[in-house]
């Protein structure tokens, strides 16, 4: 019997509906928004502990050590524990937990995640040969990454591929193969830092980074310069050079012109390295960049898009029909087995089409952009392409916070065998009353749970609608009925994520 | 997408087909040999599976394991999977079978359209998995037995006098078309060593010609600023 949860009530979906419907004819109608820049706003106290965090460096060793520690323990009980995926703190510690939980992470403190990456930690240990500090003799090739690959798509076809694995050949659930992927990801990872110039794995290929990154454009916090002008004299540029004693910055960022989140890994190098002391976190209105400040590109928007129509996916793939939807088409395509021909045209399907419609929906609102005074030359069909995707982040964003909240609440209850016994030695299947069990006791009350999902999506919603506005007045020069196209695009979006939200989903474990 | 052609094919060749000898205590052996279209399914599909044996909850095409509270059954690694007009299911008691102890494999088969279940003769063999033995051409099959079918179910014991992994397959003919289904079998655990060794093997040579090549750089820098400084 296969357990499903349940999905968003009928009065959640219904509220979230009309509050859509009201917000979309508000947008239509209010004047568009001004020029004036959203500004950080400046915590001397998170500043300072910001700065103390990063200059003592111990606690943030401290905290590698301690995630290398649980990425060794998923690595030894992937390989040498219960293959039974709820008996194994790998597929539980890394699918549950981990996967579902670090889009939290970048919701509240951006890419902090990538200053604690055990893969990173480890390439760091083996190529360099020390913890702390430069290594003044490197044990790197330090290449430049070859031109063809400075750009984002290995990452996504990292992440395409990321996500096959998940979905597709279902390794989620098996905590051999996750072992096997944790080492897979440590080789690939120490390979580019042995081979490339400072991280370029970081930079340029690692799927769940480059995610992290876009979504952190959208986060309330930003590492920053706290006085630009100290910034604008400077001549040195130890944020982007390193010290003798502290790395560069490892994705080529020079923080005094610094405008997104994407690419900065949270290293702390520059707050170390400027002698200014001029660098510090700081919160900021939530998702500026996206709003204002990040430059579009040809490959980050397409990043941006296949990420919609992944996260979507998601959801596809853990509806009740879906496995009779795949047993059908498989049948049609004479498929067998695991039918992951099938999957994989379905991905490609899932993935392809609200790009496609997102394409058709730029082409019809190029139709309708006139040149005008901000804009005298008719645009061209790539910069609306490229300028208009960051609509999709807060949609990708919201919906994959929607979906991975049902999982966390529902499936991530530690319960005492799996801490005792981590590697699931010796452990039974789950019985039914324990699947049971678990399905009912969750960490938030069921209302808990619609309120916050209805709330995330309308979230989503409101910022996508704020993209539209800033970026398509202020920056594109559009008028408000010039993107109704846009708009219908982010309606649909939201209305297919709320029917997904809505229905039974089943179990991951 | 091009329909692939039902009859008349050569069967994909997706694991190779090389007999292997002396795997296991037979309960049963009768030779079926069936050549012609062979429709197979491998339920296993990369490299980076071989080993594993359990994969997701309830999903066509991967185990899952449960825990039947009705009888005194122990507990069952189960794969749903589908070839052709029908919906394969096998069950392996127990879930963790292990060398020189018993254990049984159910298969169940039954057809997508109608349910009904496929009612003939079915063969059951096994072979050793693994591409290390393709190189080694060690890949004899040997037969298990062949089951009829027995309260909608095929049942076939197995005991196995050594831990590894194994491909057991389910042959069959419905329609004048034939069937193989192959499903991977690992008595024993699996090893830790053979990964973590693959590695730690890939990441020291990496390193390692890292540095011959850091050190030859370095030698020609040397030399270079040598033959500079000696210049008049």
């Amino acid at each position: 019997m296969t357990m499903t949860h349940p999905g968003l009530p009928l009065s959640w979906a219904l509220g979230v509906f009309i509050s859509m419907l009201v917000l979309a004819l508000w947008s239509m109608t209010v004047p568009p928004p001004g020029s004036h820049q959203q500004h950080s706003w400046p915590l001397p106290g998170l500043a300072s502990l910001s700065r103390w965090l990063t200059a003592t460096t111990w606690p943030l060793r401290l905290l590698k050590l301690l995630i290398v520690a649980l990425f060794l323990l998923v690595i030894i009980a992937g390989l040498q524990g219960s293959p039974i995926p709820e008996r194994n703190i790998a597929t539980v510690l890394t699918w549950n937990w981990w996967w579902a939980g670090l889009v939290f992470s970048v919701f509240l403190l951006g890419s902090a995640w990538c200053a604690v990456c055990p893969w990173d930690t480890l390439a760091n240990w083996l190529v360099r040969l020390r913890l702390p500090g430069r290594q003044l003799t490197a044990h790197s090739l330090a290449l430049k990454v070859p031109k063809a690959l400075r750009n984002l798509w290995p990452a996504l076809w990292l992440f395409v591929g990321l996500t096959w694995l998940e979905l597709g050949v279902g390794i989620t659930a098996s905590p051999y193969a996750t072992a096997l992927l944790a080492l897979t990801m440590v080789v690939l990872t120490t390979a580019s830092l042995a081979v490339f110039e400072r991280k370029a794995f970081c930079r340029y290929f690692c799927p769940v980074g480059r995610t992290i990154g876009f979504y952190a454009q959208l986060a309330p916090i930003e590492l920053r310069p706290v006085d630009t002008d100290i910034c604008a004299r400077c001549t040195t540029l130890e944020c982007y050079h390193g010290t003798e004693k502290v790395d560069p910055c490892p994705t080529h960022l020079v923080m005094g012109k610094l405008i997104e989140n994407t690419y900065c890994v949270s290293c702390g190098n520059c707050t170390q390295s400027c002698p200014h002391q001029n660098i510090a976190w700081r919160p900021r209105p939530l998702s500026r960049e996206a709003l204002q400040t990040a430059r579009p590109h040809w490959d980050e928007a397409w990043f941006m898009l296949c990420l919609l129509g992944l996260t979507g996916f998601h959801g596809v793939t853990m509806l009740p029909q879906w496995t009779g939807w795949i047993s059908g088409l498989g049948q049609q395509l004479q498929d067998s087995g695991q039918l992951l021909l099938s999957f994989s045209l379905a991905m490609l399907l899932a993935t392809a089409l609200p790009i496609l419609i997102y394409a058709l929906c730029i082409g019809w609102l190029r139709a309708l952009a006139k040149p005008s005074r901000q804009q005298p030359q008719h645009m061209g069909f790539k910069p609306l392409f490229s300028g208009c995707a960051f609509v999709a982040l807060p949609l990708a964003f919201a919906y994959h916070l929607a979906h991975n909240l049902n999982h966390l609440v529902r499936e991530s209850g530690a319960s005492p065998e799996l801490l005792s016994n981590p590697l699931g030695l010796g452990a039974l299947p789950l019985s039914m009353e324990e699947i049971h069990l678990r399905h009912m006791n969750m960490w938030i009350s069921p209302d808990w749970l619609s309120a916050l999902q209805a709330g995330l999506l309308l979230l989503g919603f409101w910022i996508a609608l704020q993209v539209i506005r800033h970026r398509g007045h202020r920056l594109l020069g559009l008028q408000r009925l010039q993107l109704f196209p846009l708009l219908l695009f982010v309606c649909a979006t939201t209305a297919y994520h709320l029917w997904l939200l809505m229905q039974p989903m089943t179990m991951r474990m | 997408m091009r329909r692939r052609p039902y009859t008349h094919n050569p069967a994909r060749q997706l694991e190779g087909y090389v007999p292997s000898t002396g795997l296991t205590e037979n309960t049963m052996s009768k030779g079926y040999n069936k050549r012609g279209n062979i429709l197979r399914i491998i339920v296993v599909l990369s490299l980076v599976l071989q080993s594993v044996m359990a994969q997701a909850h309830h999903v066509l095409g991967r185990p899952s394991y449960s825990l039947n509270e009705d009888s005194n059954t122990p507990p069952s690694m189960q794969v749903e999977t589908q070839i052709g007009d029908y919906f394969v299911t096998y069950m392996v008691f127990p879930a963790f079978p292990k060398a020189k102890e018993p254990g049984r494999v159910n298969m169940y088969a039954a057809r997508i359209d109608d349910g009904s279940s496929f009612n003939g003769e079915v063969t059951f063999t096994v072979r050793n998995n693994g591409w290390l033995n393709d190189f080694l051409s060690n890949r004899q099959e040997e037969t298990l037995g062949v089951q009829l079918l027995d309260d909608g179910v095929y049942r076939q014991g197995f005991v196995f006098k050594e831990d590894g992994d194994y491909i057991v397959s389910a042959r069959f003919e419905s329609g004048g078309e034939p069937y193989i289904i192959d499903f991977p079998l690992r008595i024993g655990a699996p090893s830790a060593v053979g990964p973590i060794g693959i590695t730690v093997t890939i990441l020291a040579l990496l390193l390692l010609g890292i540095n011959l090549l850091k050190r030859r750089e370095l030698m020609r820098a040397k030399v270079h600023s040598a033959q500079r400084h000696h210049e008049p």
